[in-house]
């Protein structure tokens, strides 16, 4: 019988620490690699992201070709900071700005697509605390090091306590254990070896990319699990343990907005591969109640789910990179 | 003129271009909390990243001090040590995520000592990239148990065990920009422990306020006199002491600090409030001690020392007015040991010893020249004539 995929596929980062043999490895492949920040008032961690991953990346160890921030329109200085470090920064809005305006990490991640130039992409979440290059590199090594491997999946500490008193990783935050590890039990177990499908951290070959559609907001992780897994099954998938990762927390009602988001997605998912027929539509209104001057009021907020075609069906993008 | 100083101006700028590397050694180490005795997280990345850089030797002394050893062209001439302390004065507990912005760093302990700690993890890839090269080894080491209770344990250990005579040394401190120490008093710091048994019989009718009682202290150490020359000081630094509003204190420590560039005066002062403490016990029938955390002689070089000398003329080639003042740092126990030494500050910052504590980016590459600079004048000899 063959080992599970959970023990294939999963890496620890220290496996690629040797940063030499990694770059070198690319250099034998010439291969290009752009990392990826998408923004939206991340002034106060985007620096020290850029200038971490630069110095060990660029400077020691030249495994990035470019640092990217693509931001969705921030208030703060967080353009001005990013681009002072050495980033190329971009406005989502400016980039095939023919193409309707929308505001979402997954419109910047897709437009990142157009923008960067490397043939392996890394996409880091901007509000990482405890930020480290082995962010980047773990998810880099399995890639590197393994042909047959197009995408990579972070996971992290968050640790519970063993029958045998052992403290483990396992699992995600509060809407992986509570909406995608159920409906991923429900509908697809082979994707419960994922440990967190919801992690803002991956990087994956620009050739899968640029075939999968992206969802414009929170949906924008679930559905490129599903579509990878459709497309390609789990076997060009892995995830790496990149142990601890400090952000900052968000509240319930936030995590209520992105579990409509991951749900409505996965709906949608369901219906587009046939396994689910709804007899009427979805609502896209997000209800949420608050407790205002001793009376309930509803605040209301619309999630459309919408999503933008694979990259490559975009004509501008089959110019640049396909012709 | 030496020829190094002209170059200082280009060593600024050279360093500019580096700043992505020397930010990151500065925030990586200093992420990782190291409270005095318990650095071996510290220490451990130290090592780990200074291996990671042009280094020939990285290792640690029997006391886990760590060392990185940079060969010299030759070897005749004795090691050049420049040394940070690894130790902070925060809390595990206390978060310890840097803030990186524009023109800023901001974060718990990154002027005490996470920048000096930085900076000297990064003079390898500095030495390499700048192409300086030295006659004598350069000793790199991030000396732990410093501060505090530490009571410069590291350095004194590290010096005690070494086998050879030393050249000179750098001592690094994050701030302040301009700080020139070349000498440090004689110094005992203690703490005043009164302790009240409530149970106790006494002859009094009352059962005495720990708090009372170091008022008491206090105020007959206040009474001493204390010359102007040889300069000395008696500072009252912490108090601690009771539980709640309305209940008498059972329990009260007073931390103080004597200083005197005369080590008999220091001995005299510490005599004499060991005698008030005596006495007070006595009369209030509490159990009161006067218990010593750390000392150190008083040494110094003269301003005229030919180091000292350099390393104003390197500051002000830099446009930086040195600023000197008795420091209790590792640079006393070099200049106890006759061994010539500096302490200099790498940039300006505000609220060192706050859990917010700012430093300014820009300065550092001026603070990091001249510590290139001093290094550059030891090895052309500026100790060497007078030990």
């Amino acid at each position: 019988m063959n080992d599970p995929w959970i023990k294939t596929h999963t890496f620890h980062y220290k496996a690629f620490c040797d940063l030499e043999q990694l770059t070198a490895t690319k250099m034998e492949k010439g291969l290009k690699i752009s990392l990826c920040l998408p923004t939206l008032n991340e002034e106060k961690t985007i620096a020290k992201e850029i200038v971490i991953f630069k110095s060990e990346l660029i400077s020691r160890y030249p495994l990035l070709d470019e640092i990217v921030v693509i931001d969705s329109g921030s208030t703060d200085r967080t353009r001005e900071i990013a681009r002072a470090y050495g980033a190329d920064v971009y406005k989502a809005a400016d980039i095939l700005p023919h193409l309707a305006p929308y505001t979402g990490k997954g419109e910047n991640l897709w437009k990142a697509l157009y923008i960067t130039q490397g043939d392996i992409i890394i996409y880091l979440d901007a509000d990482i605390k405890n930020i480290h290059h082995r962010f980047a590199y773990g998810l880099l090594g399995p890639l590197l090091m393994h042909d047959h491997l197009k995408f990579t999946k972070a996971f992290y500490d968050r640790p519970i306590t063993a029958t045998d008193q052992t403290v483990r990783p396992t699992g995600g935050g509060r809407v992986t254990e509570l909406v995608i590890r159920p409906l991923f039990s429900l509908f697809f177990p082979e994707l419960t070896q994922i440990l967190q499908p919801l992690s803002g951290e991956y990087a994956g070959y620009r050739d899968v990319f640029e075939q999968i559609p992206f969802p414009i907001g929170y949906g924008v992780e679930t559905s490129m699990i599903l579509d990878l897994y459709e497309k390609w099954g789990l076997e060009i998938m892995a995830q790496v343990d990149l142990e601890k990762r400090v952000h900052r927390n968000q509240d319930t009602k936030a995590l209520g907005k992105m579990a409509f988001a991951i749900i409505k997605t996965f709906i949608n998912r369901q219906v587009a591969m046939g396994m689910i027929d709804l007899k009427d539509v979805v609502h896209d209104d997000m209800i949420q109640y608050t407790l205002m001057d001793d009376e309930l009021t509803p605040d209301i907020v619309t999630i459309e789910g919408l999503e933008r075609p694979p990259m490559i069906e975009i004509p501008e993008y089959l110019e640049k990179y396909h012709q | 003129m030496p020829d190094y100083i002209d170059k200082l101006p280009r060593f600024v700028e050279d360093l500019r271009s580096m700043m992505d590397i020397i930010i990151t050694n500065v925030v990586l180490i200093g992420q990782v909390p190291a409270p005095t005795f318990q650095e071996q997280a510290r220490v451990a990345l130290f090592c780990e990243r200074l291996a990671s850089f042009p280094v020939d030797e990285c290792t640690t002394d029997g006391f886990i001090n760590p060392i990185g050893i940079i060969r010299g062209k030759s070897r005749s001439r004795s090691p050049i040590f420049v040394v940070a302390h690894m130790d902070s004065p925060f809390s595990k507990k206390v978060d310890h995520h840097f803030t990186v912005r524009q023109h800023t760093i901001t974060g718990t302990g990154i002027l005490d000592n996470a920048l000096g700690v930085g900076v000297l993890l990064s003079l390898p890839e500095i030495f390499q990239r700048l192409g300086l090269t030295f006659e004598s080894d350069i000793i790199l080491t991030g000396v732990i148990q410093s501060m505090g209770k530490g009571n410069l344990r590291g350095i004194r250990h590290l010096l005690k065990t070494w086998s050879t005579p030393i050249r000179g040394a750098v001592c690094i401190e994050s701030g302040e920009l301009g700080r020139l120490n070349y000498y440090s008093d004689g110094m005992i710091r203690g703490e005043v422990i009164c302790r009240v048994d409530p149970q106790q019989e006494r002859a009094h009718h009352f059962v005495p306020n720990a708090i009372v009682v170091l008022n008491e202290v206090i105020n007959q150490i206040l009474e001493l006199r204390l010359p102007l020359k040889p300069r000395s000081k008696i500072i009252f630094g912490t108090i601690q002491g009771g539980l709640k509003h309305g209940q008498i204190a059972h329990e009260a420590v007073l931390g103080l600090e004597i200083r005197s560039d005369a080590d008999e005066l220091v001995r005299g002062l510490y005599d004499d409030i060991k005698d008030i403490v005596a006495g007070i016990s006595h009369e209030y029938e509490v159990a009161l001690t006067f218990e010593t955390i750390s000392n150190q002689r008083a040494a110094r070089l003269k301003y005229t020392h030919p180091l000292v000398k350099s390393a104003a003329a390197i500051m002000a080639r830099l446009g930086v007015e040195p600023v000197s003042e008795p420091s209790e740092s590792e640079l006393s126990i070099f200049l106890s040991r006759n061994i010539p030494a500096v302490t200099l500050g790498i940039t300006h910052g505000e609220g060192y010893q706050q859990l917010e504590a700012v430093m300014q980016i820009e300065p550092m590459f001026i603070g990091i020249a001249q510590i290139l600079g001093t290094l550059l004048a030891i090895d052309s000899g500026v100790c060497d004539a007078i030990a």
